[in-house]
């Protein structure tokens, strides 16, 4: 089987689906296709600051209704997104509902008036699942935000510090290249589908990134192996046909397994379900740059640089 | 047996049995508790992010707008002025001037009073002020801000003792309650398990606001160093005081303004709220004294007592991030989990089972052992089980499988290649375990990175995850190793079949 003879197809499709991406980032169902220009996500309340309240209601309630009840607080520049009605199935069998509300960022005060109003419609929220809220001041979610971006730059370059260090440098830029392809097909998927990105999701995506340089790592290592003990006149494609052939069965196994136990979790867990889906389309994503994307891209620099050298 | 199988077995044993039993109802009372701590998100709780209460009150700002009124209608100059911000207590985020034209505001602006570090005399003290203006048209929005300066040095270091002390006191068996101060921002975080409302959270830590002493309007001293008070029913005078009691330095400081200031008035003062006024009758020599009220009602001597009580932090604090996590949505996680986490292994082992055959059945083996050495390695460095963090387990049995995956693979080229069984094994495990540990290596920079950065959740995720990367490594490099080379040793031949090579050569 000839892998690299199709090498410009695989980085066609590499750099085919990031365009995509990104193109979702710009367009896409949560900004009204391209219609509501600044809000390229769906940022969580984690990094734009705000407050979202799950609040438990004993029968189905619309948007409209809780609406209603938000209208009736005066509280200075009070604002709040179409409260989302929502519904799942716990353990027990048992139909459960709640609606979701985000609003500014409330203080203790506030956050008491806001509860104190829906409690006086819909029934103390302590008579049945309890209350689930996060407040985040505008200020912190800047902070976590900025964080986070800074964790994930700083992971890549660590990683291909590391890789310069036990491979070569060529071999880290092209890990990297692959590392981006996931986490921005991550992003592009949050994008298409609307999804809110939160703290989690950072998580999601490192987690994603770790385990896609950890596949792509195998191969590599074949690669540093059989590159070595090479003869002279084997191309750089040879030897990286070779190594991915070589790491075929280990890379699908893997990842086989790997997406197999989180597809159980995604069925049997709906609370972690934005969580896992990243992981699974992060994984997919991988599984696909380690094998097909990243040896490519390691040949291709080797040839143009050897040429390089010789012109 | 060989010599080193011997002993690499019983270190195995010897392993499995204490994270066993760590695991089993014996943890439970070594801990106190349940062995694996469960994070906020699936026991339910209530975490609070608390930063310095810079913002004026009330009191303070209403003097202040007295006193820069005076100034600027001084010169002059025709304008409106009123405080805002958003109600939170009675602290507001500063003062607004409305001006009549541009020039006004300009003319105003020269005075030279919206400089920062304005130094405002009240009640007593001099307050460092930090002025930010906005200006918007003929508006300006001064931000105010009360210099960190006013406050002594260790405001938050003695904050966090005092909230630590009250939650030890007031919530007996709360033992997962968790309290740290992050020097580098100035913030408190605090962590209450079990706890269902706000208020109730609020009422453990009750960050109301400062107590002050004050004598003839100034501030003689604060409520830093008052150990205890209580409410007591006095039967000479036949009506309910408040008992307090000073410690250390506050005690001695009690005790020379005391004997200095008889007969003369002490308020009490929460914030700028005077609470009472009683008259000091004689010096407070060691610390403790009575206020007594006359003929106050207990409900309402017990009030105060309880605003003293709670107004003792050296500084307001106020919550800049809180999340309130329903228990019942934790417990029906943390279920539906398990029969996750369940049905994920079987799968995984009847794929290893069916695709590797016996050798599966030795990788299936180190895949228990690894979820037992990872739940082990949680409960014994007490390390905290979150939702993501459950995600982390179980993505790791998946990848637990991949370095028995590359070793299998390794030892089956070995075998190919010719070698027999022994030495393949040997070169084998030799081969794979650069692929292992750079792979590895790799993905635990990326945990360790969100561990440094990582908030709550997050960061229980990362621990779990470099937890079950290393467990994932060690059970593959010794365990499944041993495993093996003991199979190995009783019938070396009849095991190369079970690699699926067909051709062992001699």
């Amino acid at each position: 089987m000839d892998i690299m003879k199709h090498k410009w197809w695989f980085i066609g499709i590499f750099l085919g689906a990031m365009l995509l991406c990104v193109i979702f980032l710009f367009v896409n169902p949560y900004n009204g296709w391209g219609q509501n220009p600044g809000s390229a996500l769906n940022l969580g309340v984690d990094f734009t600051g705000g407050t979202k309240i799950y609040f438990p209601v004993d029968r189905p309630v619309t948007s409209d209704e809780v609406t209603a009840v938000l209208k009736t607080i005066d509280l200075p520049d009070f604002n709040y997104n179409p409260p989302q009605p929502n519904e799942y199935i716990d353990s027990n069998g048992d139909r459960q509902y709640q609606v979701l509300v985000y609003t500014r960022f409330l203080n203790d005060a506030e956050q008491e008036i806001v509860i104190d109003a829906l409690e006086a419609k819909f029934g103390e929220a302590e008579q049945t699942q309890g209350l689930d809220i996060t407040r985040v001041a505008p200020l912190i979610g800047k902070e976590l935000l900025t964080n986070s971006l800074t964790a994930v730059l700083i992971a890549i370059a660590l990683m291909l510090v590391y890789i310069w260090f036990r491979f070569e440098l060529l071999s880290g830029i092209a890990a990297i290249a692959a590392l981006i392809h996931d986490s921005l097909l991550v992003i592009g998927a949050f994008a298409l589908f609307g999804l809110e990105v939160n703290v989690t999701m950072i998580a999601a995506i490192l987690t994603v990134i770790g385990y896609s340089i950890n596949d792509t790592i195998v191969v590599f290592d074949r690669i540093r192996e059989n590159d070595r003990s090479k003869h002279r006149d084997v191309t750089f494609d040879e030897v990286a046909n070779y190594s991915i052939l070589q790491t075929f069965r280990r890379s699908l196994n893997t990842s086989f397994t790997t997406v197999l136990a989180i597809l159980v979790m995604f069925l049997v867990v709906p609370n972690l379900r934005e969580f896992l889906f990243a992981l699974i389309v992060g994984m997919t994503a991988g599984t696909y740059s380690s094998i097909f994307v990243a040896s490519p891209i390691w040949s291709i620099l080797k040839d143009w640089l050897g040429k390089k050298k010789y012109a | 047996m060989r010599h080193d199988l011997r002993w690499k077995g019983a270190l195995i044993l010897i392993a499995v049995l204490i994270f066993g039993l760590l695991l089993s109802p014996v943890g439970t009372k070594v801990f106190k508790g349940p062995p694996l701590r469960q994070g906020l998100d699936l026991q339910g709780g209530i975490e609070l992010l608390l930063t310095p209460d810079y913002r004026l009150g009330a009191n303070v700002i209403t003097k202040l707008e007295d006193e820069l009124s005076r100034k600027i209608r001084n010169a002059n100059i025709d304008f409106q002025i009123a405080p805002f911000g958003t109600l939170d207590g009675d602290r507001y985020e500063g003062l607004r001037f409305s001006f009549a034209t541009e020039n006004d505001l300009q003319r105003a602006r020269n005075l030279g009073i919206f400089t920062n570090n304005y130094q405002f005399k009240v009640f007593g003290e001099t307050k460092k002020l930090d002025f930010e203006p906005e200006i918007k048209g003929n508006v300006i929005e001064l931000k105010i801000l009360e210099n960190a300066a006013n406050f002594p040095k260790d405001s938050l270091q003695r904050s966090l003792a005092i909230i630590r002390n009250r939650i030890n006191e007031k919530s007996v068996g709360m033992s997962e309650a968790d309290v740290r101060l992050d020097e580098g921002k100035n913030r408190i975080y605090v962590q209450l398990p079990g706890v269902r409302s706000l208020q109730e959270a609020k009422g453990l830590i009750t960050a109301t606001g400062r107590l002050t002493f004050r004598i003839n309007n100034r501030i003689v001293l604060d409520g830093t160093h008052l150990q205890d008070v209580r409410v007591n029913f006095d039967q000479n005078k036949r009506s309910w005081v408040i008992l307090f009691q000073f410690k250390g330095d506050g005690a001695r400081q009690m005790a020379k303004i005391t004997t200095e200031n008889v007969n003369k008035q002490m308020a009490v003062y929460l914030d700028e709220t005077m609470l009472m006024d009683p008259v000091i009758q004689d010096p407070i020599p060691d610390g403790s004294g009575i206020i007594s009220l006359g003929g106050t009602p207990k409900e309402e001597v017990e009030r105060y007592a309880l605003l003293m009580k709670s107004g003792a932090l050296p500084i307001s604090l106020r919550v800049v991030q809180s999340t309130q996590v329903a228990p019942t949505l934790g417990k029906e996680i943390v279920k539906q989990s398990m029969i996750a986490g369940v049905i994920g292994v079987l799968l995984v082992i009847g794929f290893m089972l069916l695709f590797y055959g016996l050798p599966g059945i030795l990788a299936n083996v180190a895949l228990i052992l690894y979820v037992i050495f990872v739940l082990g390695i949680m409960a014994l460095f007490r390390g905290v089980l979150t939702l993501p963090g459950i995600a982390g387990v179980i993505l790791g049995v998946g990848m637990a499988v991949d370095a028995n995956v590359i070793i299998f693979e390794r030892i089956k080229d070995e075998l190919r290649n010719g070698k027999r069984v022994r030495p393949a094994v040997q070169s084998g495990f030799g081969r794979a375990l650069t692929a292992i540990l750079d792979s590895n290596i790799t993905t635990l920079i990326a945990a360790g990175v969100l561990i440094f950065f990582g908030t709550g959740p997050v960061q229980g995720f990362a621990v779990t995850l470099t937890i079950g990367i290393l467990a994932s490594m060690f059970t593959a490099v010794f365990v499944t190793r041993f495993l093996l080379e003991w199979r190995i040793d009783h019938d070396p031949d009849r095991y190369a079949k079970h690699f699926g090579v067909k051709e062992v050569a001699e």
